[in-house]
Parts: structure tokens; sequence; C-alpha cells
């Protein structure tokens, strides 16, 4: 088979048949996953070791004996997980009404059993798309962060009225030190932050 | 604030009202008794007034008596006297006729007055009236003087003046003769004139006078008495000891020649006399009888009036409670006449008593095509079958013509003598009873249908969804092949990629063929509505409390208040709460039996939405649970719990839950159990609420 797409699909379904068909599915598409027979063994997984920083999705069955489909997703809304990880229902047709409601709730989709052709995996790899860009704005909004960690509290108070776009002279005041020391600070934080302007560490500050 | 001025209390009522109530009771209270005493009254005034005229009459008529006695006897006394006076007289006469020698005459005279007491003197005089010869009486010492005795005295010479013209015996008024030694004696002179023109003079003693010509005829208790024409009594002769206290009285003039005398005669008799004789004490005792009769008949008249008032009171409750009951009363004699009918039986049937009294074979209450029937059972009922006595239903016919269904309870009827005189029959409108009955089993066909129904569903339900999942996974291979198989395939793969291109065609027809039975089954879905929570408990109820009657459970219910309503299919959900308070009674059946030991607890309240611990949106919920105080769910049941076709129960078809469960999640709830404490289970399931 041909190298695996930079992603992996969680499947929770309570029937080992579906579970192992939708990952042969999925691997036809070169597309790994990993199953789960029930809502609380994928709990247990999620609570066990971090997921490995790579897109990711959730195929989730509604009706499932012991915790239903749609408690699990309730507590993933709960943990803030619905972003990195969208999820996609796989509902009965009796259920579709159940899961209309909690893609109004935030789900990424649901997908009616039994599914023929490959819209499933589009969605999925659109679904892989969306948690890609959620990782990515997570990463930077990290990266930023580990930055602001890196700064000295001096440096941070000089970013801060940076920021707010006062000149050097007036940051000096304020803080009590000379114009030249703001100059200093201020070229450590340029640096450290990784840009050329106030501008631009403007725009970075605000995506945090 | 209306509410408070309502109870506001109303101003007493001044105080004279009452007490003039009171006055005006009062009256009205003596005029009955008035009324009824009057007679009384009058009767006894008229008993008493008779018996007073009758004893006074009586009393009357004996003194009438005794003074007619009285009066006899004076008479015989007066009689007495003058025969007595006359025979002196003409004694006097025969024995002392003049002519004779002195001495002779003295001698006679002597005689004479030995044997008449009542001379005291006898005198022969001349014409001048003066003495020749005079006797006194030996039984008396001299009381007349000589002296006085002569032609002076005027009385004497009056009376033999008056002789001597009449030519016969004249007597001289009383005159009084004092006795030496105290007392005196009256003294009556009688003047007998002699042809040789001489005069005897004989002196009366009034006193011895009566004494011996009017004393023997004397009875005891009686006084006799000379008086005078103006009532001096002169003398008097009688008892000194009085019998009694009443006096009768009795007087007669004595005309004698010269002289003129009242003979005086008094009765004692012991007065008053109440019960003086027969006659009195005969009316008297009637009277008493009377009275006593006529108390009698007063006592015995009260007890009447007291039992016609009992009688009264009792036919007026008897009355009211024939006009209070809702049971239909009818009696009718032996030949089918109804005799008697209730308010209530009337307005059973429509007509009024004169109507249902005609005197007719039919009755006009029986339906015109069943009448002859009726009437066949009528004949059977008079030959002496006796009816049943749980009673028997039957048709009967308004006037309106409508039709109704009764019930008739019928028992002879036996009056005082034990003599059967007809039947008594009660009935009973049942059309409301099988409206009702009608009714209920109109709703129980209902829940089973919908019972049915939603059994239907979860069975297509079931299919799809054990159906969907192999499904799922063959459209999931077909699908998978093809991508591996690629598009640019050739040959052999090529027809391989149309076969399985063809699986995953007939996967997806299968889909349809299952999505298209689901829509049939699912259609009701759409009938939602807003209900109250307690509507819907209402609505089971009386089916579980049929059931929990027979397993002797206590329910209880537990409603929070102000609800919203939930938006539900009502038929469905009233299903689900059925199962599960079904299985919940059903699960502490086995139980042991321990007062209190088996409870059902169906409580509503509102809650959070499935999974959620804060309320994530704007929707309510309500939580409805079932709980149960019976043997619990063990593990591997719990595991296999809503398993479709799984179940515990011998008679189970394994539906019911996983059926509660379909229901719940298409409203978009959750059910879930768990352990109930202290022991038994809690089954709870979600629904939305209004608005």
């Amino acid at each position: 088979m041909q190298p695996l797409i930079d992603g992996l699909i969680f499947i929770v379904d309570d029937d080992a048949s579906v579970r192992e068909a939708l990952a042969w599915l999925l691997r036809s598409r070169r597309l790994a996953s990993e199953h789960f027979g029930s809502a609380e063994a994928f709990e247990q997984y999620l609570d066990e070791a971090p997921l490995p920083d790579q897109p990711r999705c959730l195929l989730l069955d509604v009706r499932m004996p012991g915790m239903s489909g749609l408690v699990l997703f309730d507590r993933l809304a709960e943990r803030g997980l619905l972003a990195e990880m969208p999820v996609i229902f796989l509902t009965g047709h009796a259920d579709v009404p159940t899961a209309v409601e909690a893609v109004k709730r935030g789900a990424f989709d649901f997908c009616e059993k039994p599914f023929s052709d490959n819209a499933l995996v589009d969605r999925i790899e659109q679904a892989l798309g969306m948690s890609q860009r959620a990782l990515e704005v997570q990463r930077v909004r990290r990266g930023l962060a580990d930055r602001i960690a890196e700064l000295t509290d001096r440096e941070r108070d000089v970013m801060r009225l940076v920021v707010e776009g006062l000149p050097n002279k007036l940051i000096a005041d304020q803080l009590a030190i000379s114009v030249r020391t703001v100059e200093v600070h201020r070229a450590r934080v340029f640096e450290k932050m990784e840009v050329k302007s106030a501008v631009e560490l403007a725009n970075r500050l605000r995506d945090l | 604030m209306a509410d408070e001025a309502l109870d506001v209390p109303a101003p007493p009522p001044p105080q004279q009202q009452p007490q003039r109530r009171g006055w005006g009771v009062a009256f009205a209270r003596l005029r009955s008794l008035w009324k009824r005493w009057f007679l009384w009254l009058l009767l006894a005034v008229l008993v008493s007034a008779l018996l007073v005229t009758v004893v006074w009459l009586a009393g009357r008529h004996e003194v009438e008596q005794v003074q007619a006695a009285l009066e006899r006897d004076t008479a015989d006394a007066v009689v007495d006297l003058r025969s007595g006076l006359q025979r002196n007289a003409q004694s006097l006469r025969a024995t002392l006729a003049p002519g004779m020698e002195r001495t002779h005459w003295a001698d006679r005279a002597a005689a004479q007055l030995r044997e008449h007491r009542e001379w005291l003197r006898l005198e022969w005089r001349d014409a001048q009236l003066q003495p020749i010869e005079a006797v006194n009486t030996p039984y008396r010492t001299r009381i007349l003087e000589e002296s006085n005795r002569g032609p002076a005295q005027a009385d004497v010479a009056q009376a033999c003046a008056t002789a001597r013209k009449a030519g016969a015996p004249a007597y001289s008024p009383s005159h009084y003769v004092p006795v030496a030694g105290g007392g005196g004696v009256e003294v009556m002179e009688l003047c007998l004139p002699m042809d040789a023109g001489d005069y005897l003079v004989a002196s009366y003693s009034l006193r011895d006078t009566l004494v011996e010509l009017v004393g023997p005829t004397l009875t005891r208790g009686q006084e006799v008495a000379f008086t005078e024409a103006d009532g001096t009594r002169l003398v008097a002769l009688g008892t000194s000891r009085r019998i009694g206290t009443r006096v009768f009285t009795s007087q007669q003039r004595i005309d004698l020649p010269g002289a003129s005398l009242m003979l005086r005669v008094d009765g004692w008799r012991a007065a008053p006399d109440l019960f003086p004789n027969m006659l009195t004490a005969l009316v008297t005792a009637i009277s008493i009888a009377l009275v006593s009769v006529l108390v009698l008949l007063a006592r015995d008249t009260r007890r009447r009036l007291r039992a016609e008032r009992d009688l009264a009171d009792a036919l007026a409750f008897r009355k009211a409670m024939e006009d209070s009951v809702i049971t239909g009363l009818r009696a009718r004699d032996l030949q089918g006449r109804i005799t008697y009918v209730n308010p209530a039986f009337c307005e059973m049937v429509g007509f009024t008593p004169e109507e249902l009294m005609a005197d007719s074979v039919e009755a006009p209450y029986w339906p015109t095509e069943l009448a002859h029937e009726y009437h066949l059972r009528q004949t059977r009922r008079f030959a002496g079958g006796l009816p049943p006595r749980e009673g028997f239903e039957s048709v009967f016919m308004r006037k309106d013509g409508t039709r109704f269904p009764v019930l008739i309870f019928e028992a002879p009827l036996i009056n005082a003598h034990k003599v059967q005189t007809g039947w008594m029959s009660a009935f009973i409108d049942v059309s409301e009873q099988r409206r009702v009955e009608e009714l209920s089993r109109a709703s129980q066909e209902r829940l089973q249908a919908s019972a049915r129904l939603a059994t239907v569903g979860e069975m297509a339900s079931l299919l799809s969804h054990e159906l969907t999942q192999p499904l799922a996974a063959i459209a999931s291979y077909a699908t998978g092949s093809l991508n591996l198989i690629g598009p640019e395939a050739r040959g052999e793969q090529a027809e391989v990629a149309m076969a399985v291109k063809r699986i995953a065609e007939q996967a997806d027809r299968a889909g349809q063929v299952i999505r298209s039975v689901h829509d049939f089954v699912r259609r009701r879905d759409r009938m939602r509505e807003a209900v109250a929570p307690q509507a819907l408990i209402d609505a089971v109820l009386p089916l579980v409390r049929l059931q929990a009657r027979k397993l002797d459970v206590t329910i209880e219910i537990v409603c929070e208040e102000r609800l919203p309503a939930v938006v539900c299919d009502r038929t469905l959900v009233e299903q689900v709460l059925l199962n599960l308070a079904r299985n919940a009674m059903q699960a502490m059946d086995g139980a042991d039996h321990a007062p209190g030991s088996r409870v059902l607890r169906l409580r509503v309240a509102r809650a959070l939405p499935v999974g959620a611990t804060v309320p994530a949106d704007g929707r309510r919920w309500l939580e409805f649970s079932v709980a149960d105080l019976g043997c619990g769910i063990s593990e591997e049941v719990a595991a296999r719990l809503f398993t479709p076709f799984f179940t515990t129960r011998p008679d189970g078809m394994g539906l019911g839950l996983s059926l509660c469960r379909t229901v719940v999640e298409q409203h978009g709830g959750a059910l879930m159990f768990e352990p109930n404490r202290p022991r038994g289970t809690v089954f709870r399931f979600t629904l939305p609420a209004a608005g």
C-alpha cells in the first residue's frame, strides 16, 4: 500500500465488523485509524496519553450500550477537544434527528449508515484538514506563549507599552528608565518574538 | 383585596330582634297551647259546674224535704194542740157544769186538775167574775195569788166578754206570773161561759201545755216553743243537746178565740252535709268516674297525637328517602298494575307518575320491540318465578324513545298480614356505567394498539439497526475495494471493479428499502404535542393501579410544581411509562413482602440535557423516573438490558426496554438506569420541555 497521509482517525462503534470495515475503507484511501468498542474505552485512551501531534478526527456511533455517542460528544465538547478533533457521527436512519441535533451543537457532520461511496472519506479528509488548521493555530499560539515566557518581566512591560503604540520616550517616562534602556529592551523583544516591527508584534499577539 | 373585603364579617344584628322573635315564639306557643287545651278546659269547667249544680240541687232537695217534714210536724203539733185544748174545754164543760154543790165542784175540779197537768187552777166565777170557788193544781206550789184574781183582771175579763159574746170558750193573751224564789211561768186563761151566766176560768201553764199536748209527738233534735206574733219566745220545750249545727225552723199561728199564739218548731240537723244521701254520692262517684275517663281519654288522645306525629315523621323520612335515592323504585300489584313509583324512576324514564300508573297491560317504558318479551317475563314472575337475587339487566325506553340499559332487582311485596300483594322493583340506570366501561375499554384498546404499533416500529427499528450494521460493513468494504482497484483498472480487474460496484449499489439499495420501511413506521414521528407531565402520568395510572392492586404495590407520585409541558408523542411516551412501571412492579413481585417493601415511585423533575452537567443550551428538559424496591439488576443482565429480544421473563418478548429507549431517543432524550437505594432499580429518561 501507499504511504499514509498524515492524520489519525478514531473509530468508536460497538459493532466490530463495522469498525473493521471502516478501517479497511480508510486504509484504502491511505488513512490510518484506531478503533474502540465503546465510548468508555476511547475516553480511557484519551486519559492515558497525550494524542500524537497530527490531524485527527473521530467517527462516533450514536447508539451504543453503556455511554452513548452523544454523551461522549458532550464530554469532549466540555474538554474543548472538538476543534482539533472534529466529530463525525455515524447514525442509523432512526437516529438522524439526534445527529442533526448534535451537529447543531458543534459536531462536524453526521453520516447515515450504510455509507455507500467515498463521501464519508471525503468528509473525513475535510475534517482532518480542519483539525490540521486547528493544530497549526494551536502550535503557533503555543510558540508565541513560549516566546513570551522567555521574556524578562521588564521586557514584557516594554512590549505591552509598545503594542499600545507609545513612543520610546513615553515608555521610558512611564517605566522610569532611560530611553536608551527602552531601546535595548525593545530590540530584545523584537528579537525574541521574531518580529521586525511593532505592527507585526501587535498582530502576533492578537492571535493569542 | 376583593377577597379580604368579602371576609369582613357582617355587622352584628340588632339585639332586639332575637328578643322580639322570642316574644313572637312565646306568643305563638301560648296560642297553640290555648288552642290545644281550650276544649279540655271548657270540658273541665262544664263538668265541675254540673257537679256543683247536682250537689247543690241534691242539697236543696234534702233541705226542702227536711223543711217539709218539719212543717208537717208543726202542723200535726198545732192540730194536736187545738184538739187537746178543745177536748179540755169540753171535759171542763161536761164535768164542771154549774148547778152543782160547791163542795162537789171542788172535788171534781181537783180530780180534773189531777188529770190535766197543764192547768194551774180552775175557778168558778160568777157573772161579775167574782171567784165563787177555785182549786189549784196539786202538782205545784201555789203560784197564782187569790188576791190578784177577780174582776180586775183585764185579760180574764176580756176573754170572758169574748166568750160570752160568742157563747164559746175564749182565751186570754198569755201573761207572765213571777214565782216566789225567782223565775215565773207564762199563763194563759181560758174562760168558759156557763148557761147561768157564770164562768169557768182555767189557767193554762203554757209550758205544761206544751209538755202535755205537744210533747209526746216531738221527735229527737226538735225544739218546740210558743212565741208571740212578734217572735218573742214565751216558753220552749225540747232537747237541750243540739245535734248538728244547722237549724230548720217552722212556725204556725194558732188562732184561739181571744188569743193568738205562734207555735214554732226548730229542727237541728248536722250540716253542711255534702254527701247527705245516696243521690249525691252517686252523682259524685259518676262524676269522678267521668273525670277519670276524661283524663284517660286525654292521655290516650295525647298518645295518639304522639303516635300520629311519629307516623308523620316516619312518613316524611320515608318520603325524603324515596325522593333522594337515585335508584328508581316501582311497586306493582299482582295484576301487573303499577301502584307506586318514586321520583327517581319518573326521572329515569321521563314519564309522570300518572302516566305510569295508567291502567294498561304494557308499561309505557317498555321498548315496543321488546314489549312481548317483557310481558312474558312479567307473566312468569306473577306465576311465581323468583327473580335472580343479584338482579338482571334489561332495556327500558324513555319518553323520547331513547333506550337505556337498567339493572333490575325485584322482591315480593308482603303486607302486614304476610300476604304477597305485589312486587317491589329497584332500578339502576347503568347507561353511564356502560359508557364509562366503553370509554375505558376504548382507551385500553388505544393503548394496546399503540403498543402494537410501537412494537412493530421497534421491530422495524431493530431490523434496520441490525441490518444497517452489516450493510455498512459491506458498503465500506466495497468502497475500499474500489479505491484499491483504482479507476484505471483494465481487464479482469475492471470486471471485479464492476462487480464490487454492484455490491455497493445493492447494499445501498438494501439501505433504501430499510429506510422506506422505517419511514412508513415512523410517520407518526411528527405527531408531537405539548403535554403536561401530570397528564402523561394520569393517563397510565388506571392501568398501573390495576396491576399494583394485584401485586399489593403502593404507588407514590412526586411531581415538581409548575413543571413545563413536555413535547412528545403522547401515546408512545405513555407506553414507555407503562412499560417501565410494569417492569418495576414485576421486579418487586418476587421480593419479600414486608410492609412498605413494595413501593413504586414515579417522579417528574426538571433536568439537564443528556450528558451535560451544566445547562448548555437554552432548552429545558424534564426527567421522568420510575423507581422500585425490587431485586435490582445483576451485572450480566445489565450488560444486555437493551438488547432486543433479551428478556428475563418466560413470557416476555424482550422488546419493552429496547422500545422504550428507541422512543426516548427519538425525542432527543436518553434512557438510563441505576441501582436504587437501598435496593431496587431506578429508570430515568429525559424529554424536552416546551418553549
